[in-house]
């Protein structure tokens, strides 16, 4: 190493010069000089030896390595001596720089991450939705229409969404996440089979009614389930019962179309219609109004989205026309990504971790201005030993650094922990499946978190540094500590006040968030919470086959009342608190109304009981309510203020205008409001039909169960009295709670999240506030000496100091309020219950605050109440 | 750059004092380049037989010197190692290497244009 080079040097100059002494000297002893004599001329000719060495030194170049090592060095003796400065400095760089990479990483796996394809940025997703709500899909007829008639994309191709099946492998069972593909999704998605082949046109004939029963398997199920043996191929998997031969397996890094799920087992499109769900699985996919696809293109070159979106939107009052179902809009058409959290909530959790990290930079700022002003002396001392500035100011700077760097690999190693603990939480709740997220730490990110950091350091480090060394010397060591001006530094002061108001408006944002959740959670959504399983039931092959649904129905709600533990079931077609709501469009019969838009829900007898949702008026549903039967509605409160006002509503009838069959539909009873879907929303007019008169809709059913026992407890009894009618199996137990707690994801996650990042600025303003006071106290030592030995009593001492930190606390207060109310204004739509200037949030902020500020100053003043009066006079 | 240097300060007889001379600044170069062409020498030799051969008029600061040694070294004109003097002490000898004879031969006819030009202005116009 050029190190060793350089140290090999040094001792080369060392022995010249001293080479080049002993001759002089010796030469002047030959010529008669006594010895002692010799040398001293000797050295007295020579010059200033050590500045003869530094001058010729500087001819070597490569000066700054060797100094490096040694501003390194010292640096180190330096932060070492302080180890509280250098912990709290560092801690509050790894929090600023870990939160931030945290962050963005998650946000990044999640969403703003590349699909593992070809060009990610031409795939654009079409489909239909009801305006409102976010699910968009697409029939086959409708697909094929649009795929024909399209201009604008190199290929189309469609797919159906995951479900979770049973898989079995070799006699054992496995859950699987399963997908249906069309022929052209894996050429368009640029794939490439690791062995065997992917699908192509033999394996799919849309028109012909059997499904070619194969299946491809993903990189990661070959390797779990199958070790990743080659002879795979051409073995037999059954999902839920129904043999599949594996021709392929994907390659590694293919996640299909989303960054983070697994597509477990892709089967072709059409083997949907083997799997039960609707009466007649073939004609329903055959169905024009059923949106059971998902589509994609990949877009020409050339073409943008804009373009896409007028070209297809130019085909779809045609297609849509005779699709019939009127009123579905053809909006949806957005660029391909996954977006499972909305990007606006993420866009708002962005905005508070970065105001994490200024508040971290804040407090850093101060910590070094503090650190420059109390070294001050220090630096006048080596200036006048003759250190010259840019010595000095490179000192400061290596220190700086130094800090940065050990601040940004705690970061980094903080960044890890948050990012999987968040992702954990969060994905856990979605999928009850590991999910395979990249969550590698961004290094962009914390490329620019980390620099941040260090201009911060520097930039603090180094300015009063700078100043200190274009003092007198000689003045600022006459100086010393001996002033008794005021302790704390005008800069240091604005910065506190400045954390202060950061600190505030963050608070002020975690506190709405967090009083959100708490009004969600407290919400009456109008239906039981507590006390209320949901069991989704999952038909077996072929399990109702030949069944007549509704006397089946009626039999498993009655065993599942004779468990012991269970006050009352009934079933239901939509569940509780999912983000997919059902709405239906509603007017009463024989009127040309717009109608009115109403939440949806078909049930059987036993549901309203069970459901905590009570009769007002007429009748509930009954077994009698069968298809034979003439059709009936059973409406909320205020679905039948809202279409007859003050008028009776039993006997009125109703059309659901996007079905042609549900027409004139009798009500037979009026209930209590409720929120079904979305508890967010104030209770909405709400329409029940039977479903004992639907059989199409009879599969998939969800059952509720009220029990008082906790559900671990009844879970193994309810699979149980399932499974024992061999017709269904169950696929999941939870408690309405937890389907409600599901639906508030985004509230919760920004809850959690800004509370811990309001947590974070709350303890950096006490770390910043008590860094600044206990310096302050220690700058007026001898001023509250000379106080106390003039006759100042201890309390007056102790007011001294607290009222510095009340006027920090309340001018930074005074000045975050305003701002803190004009970015509230900013996530007034995230709120729930709670205005953006909601006083108790404000009071507990503001109350917060001064707390912390009184406790961080508590400390620093009680040491100056200790102060004896002779001491602080005599020393110095 | 570092050529300009003092004279001798302290120490030294008032009348040596008064007939010191600076070294024109870019003149050390060449005067050690020139001692060095009598063959290898170190730091103090040099500088003695710069000041001998000068008639005592010419005294190399040490503090120029050094800087000027290790530069040339740097620039790759002269090439040191460490041998045992006449008496018996390890020193630093410089020596000139091919690029330094070349450097030299420059600076001598750089110089004697130099002088040739000074000596022009001085004459006394006839």
């Amino acid at each position: 190493m050029s190190f060793w080079r350089h140290r090999r040097r040094e001792a080369d100059l060392e022995e010249e010069v001293r080479s080049h002494l002993e001759m002089a000297a010796r030469e002047r002893a030959e010529r008669g000089e006594k010895e002692e004599e010799a040398k001293r001329a000797a050295r007295r000719e020579f010059g200033n030896v050590e500045l003869v060495k530094e001058v010729t030194r500087d001819r070597w170049g490569r000066r700054w390595l060797e100094n490096l090592y040694e501003d390194a060095r010292f640096g180190l003796r330096v932060l070492g001596k302080s180890p509280g400065f250098t912990a709290v400095a560092i801690l509050t760089l790894a929090i600023g720089i870990g939160a931030n990479t945290a962050i963005f990483s998650l946000l990044d796996g999640l969403e703003l991450r590349n699909l593992p394809v070809p060009h990610p940025e031409q795939l654009v997703r079409f489909g239909a939705h009801i305006p409102g709500n976010d699910y968009a899909a697409l029939s086959l007829p409708m697909f094929q229409e649009l795929s024909r008639g399209q201009k604008v994309f190199s290929g189309t191709f469609a797919w159906w969404p995951d479900i979770v099946f049973d898989a079995e492998i070799d006699g054992s069972l496995a859950r699987a996440d399963v997908w249906g593909v069309d022929n052209n999704f894996y050429r368009e998605l640029g794939a490439v089979p690791e062995v065997g082949r992917l699908f192509d046109s033999e394996d799919e004939n849309l028109s012909a009614n059997a499904a070619a029963q194969v299946a491809v398997l993903s990189y990661g199920f070959w390797q779990s389930r199958y070790g990743g043996a080659a002879d795979v191929i051409r073995k037999t998997l059954k999902i839920d019962g129904i043999p599949f031969t594996i021709i392929g397996v994907t390659r590694k890094g293919f996640t299909g179309l989303s960054a983070y799920m697994e597509m477990d087992v892709t089967l072709p499109l059409p083997a949907r219609q083997l799997f039960g769900g609707e009466a007649d699985m073939q004609k329903y996919l055959q169905r024009r109004a059923a949106r059971w696809l998902q589509a994609a293109g990949r877009l020409r070159p050339g073409v943008t989205l804009e373009q896409a979106r007028a070209q297809l939107g130019s085909l779809w009052p045609e297609i849509r026309q005779e699709m019939v179902p009127p009123d579905k809009t053809f909006a949806d058409l957005g660029r391909f990504r996954d977006l499972q959290l909305k990007v606006e909530s993420g866009a708002i959790v962005l905005a508070i971790s970065g105001l994490v990290l200024l508040v971290a930079c804040v407090n850093l700022a101060n910590l070094m201005l503090a650190r420059a002003a109390s070294r001050s002396h220090e630096m006048a001392v080596r200036a006048a030993l003759g250190a010259g500035r840019a010595r000095i100011v490179r000192q400061m700077l290596t220190e700086s650094v130094m800090l940065s760097v050990a601040g940004t690999l705690a970061g980094w190693v903080f960044a890890h922990w948050a990012s999987h603990g968040i992702s954990d939480f969060i994905l856990g709740e979605i999928y009850s499946v590991p999910a395979a997220l990249n969550l590698a730490p961004d290094w962009r990110i914390l490329g620019f978190a980390a620099g941040m950091a260090i201009l911060m350091g520097v930039l603090f480090g180094l300015a009063p540094a700078w100043r200190a060394t274009q003092e007198d010397p000689n003045v600022a060591l006459q100086h010393g500590s001996r002033t008794l001006g005021k302790g704390t530094s005008r800069l240091g002061r604005r910065l506190i006040v400045t954390q202060v108001a950061l600190s505030l408006v963050l608070l002020m944002g975690s506190g709405l968030f967090v009083r959100t959740l708490k009004k969600l959670r407290d919400a009456n959504p109008g239906f039981r919470t507590h006390s209320l399983l949901d069991v989704s039931l999952h038909p077996k092959p072929n399990g109702y086959k030949d069944l007549d649904l509704v006397n089946y129905y009626r039999q498993l709600t009655d065993r599942i009342a004779d468990v012991p533990g269970v006050e009352s079931s009934g079933m239901m077609r939509a569940i509780f608190g999912n983000v997919l709501e059902w709405t239906e469009r509603i007017r009463i019969t024989g009127s040309d109304a717009e109608g009115l838009e109403a939440d949806f829900e078909m049930a059987t007898p036993g549901f309203f009981e069970t459901a905590g949702i009570t009769l007002l008026q007429g009748r509930k549903f009954e077994w009698q309510d069968d298809d034979h039967a003439p059709g009936v509605a059973i409406v909320s409160q205020n679905f039948a203020q809202k279409l007859f006002r003050n008028d009776n509503a039993i006997g009125r009838r109703l059309d659901v205008m996007n079905a042609r069959n549900w027409r004139n539909l009798k009500i037979i009873g009026v209930v209590s409001n409720a929120s079904l879907y979305d508890i967010r929303k104030a209770q909405t007019p709400t329409v029940y039909l039977p479903s004992t008169q639907y059989k199409d809709f009879m599969g998939w059913p969800e059952l509720l169960v009220q029990t008082s026992l906790p559900p671990a407890a009844i879970a193994d009894a309810l699979r149980r009295t399932v499974e024992s009618q061999g017709r269904e199996y169950v696929f999941s137990i939870k408690t309405v709670r937890q389907n409600i707690d599901r639906s508030i994801l985004q509230e919760r996650v920004t809850a959690m999240l800004s509370a811990f990042f309001g947590a974070l600025a709350l303890l950096l303003a006490a770390i910043g506030l008590y860094g600044l006071m206990a310096y302050a106290v220690t700058q007026r030592t001898r001023e509250i000496g000379i106080r106390m030995a003039l006759g100042a009593k201890r309390s007056s001492v102790l007011r001294i100091v607290l009222r510095e930190v009340i006027v920090l606390v309340g001018t930074g207060v005074g000045i975050g309020l305003p701002c803190a109310f004009a970015a509230t204004r900013l996530i007034d739509h995230m709120l729930y219950g709670v205005s953006p200037n909601d006083p108790v949030t404000v009071a507990c902020v503001v109350g917060a605050l001064l707390a912390v500020g009184v406790l961080a100053a508590y400390l620093p003043a009680r040491r100056a109440m200790r102060i004896d009066p002779m001491v602080a006079l005599r020393c110095e | 750059m570092e050529g300009l240097i003092r004279g001798k300060t302290v120490g030294e007889k008032t009348q040596r004092y008064q007939n010191r001379i600076e070294i024109l600044q870019g003149t050390l170069d060449l005067l050690i380049l020139q001692t060095l062409q009598w063959g290898p020498q170190h730091g103090y030799g040099i500088s003695v037989a710069i000041r001998n051969r000068s008639g005592e008029l010419l005294q190399v600061d040490t503090g120029s010197l050094y800087p000027a040694l290790h530069r040339l070294e740097k620039q790759k004109w002269i090439k040191a190692e460490w041998r045992i003097s006449e008496n018996k002490q390890r020193a630093k000898f410089y020596q000139l290497t091919a690029a330094g004879k070349k450097q030299l031969t420059r600076e001598r006819s750089k110089w004697s244009q130099l002088s040739d030009a000074i000596a022009g202005v001085l004459q006394p116009e006839e």
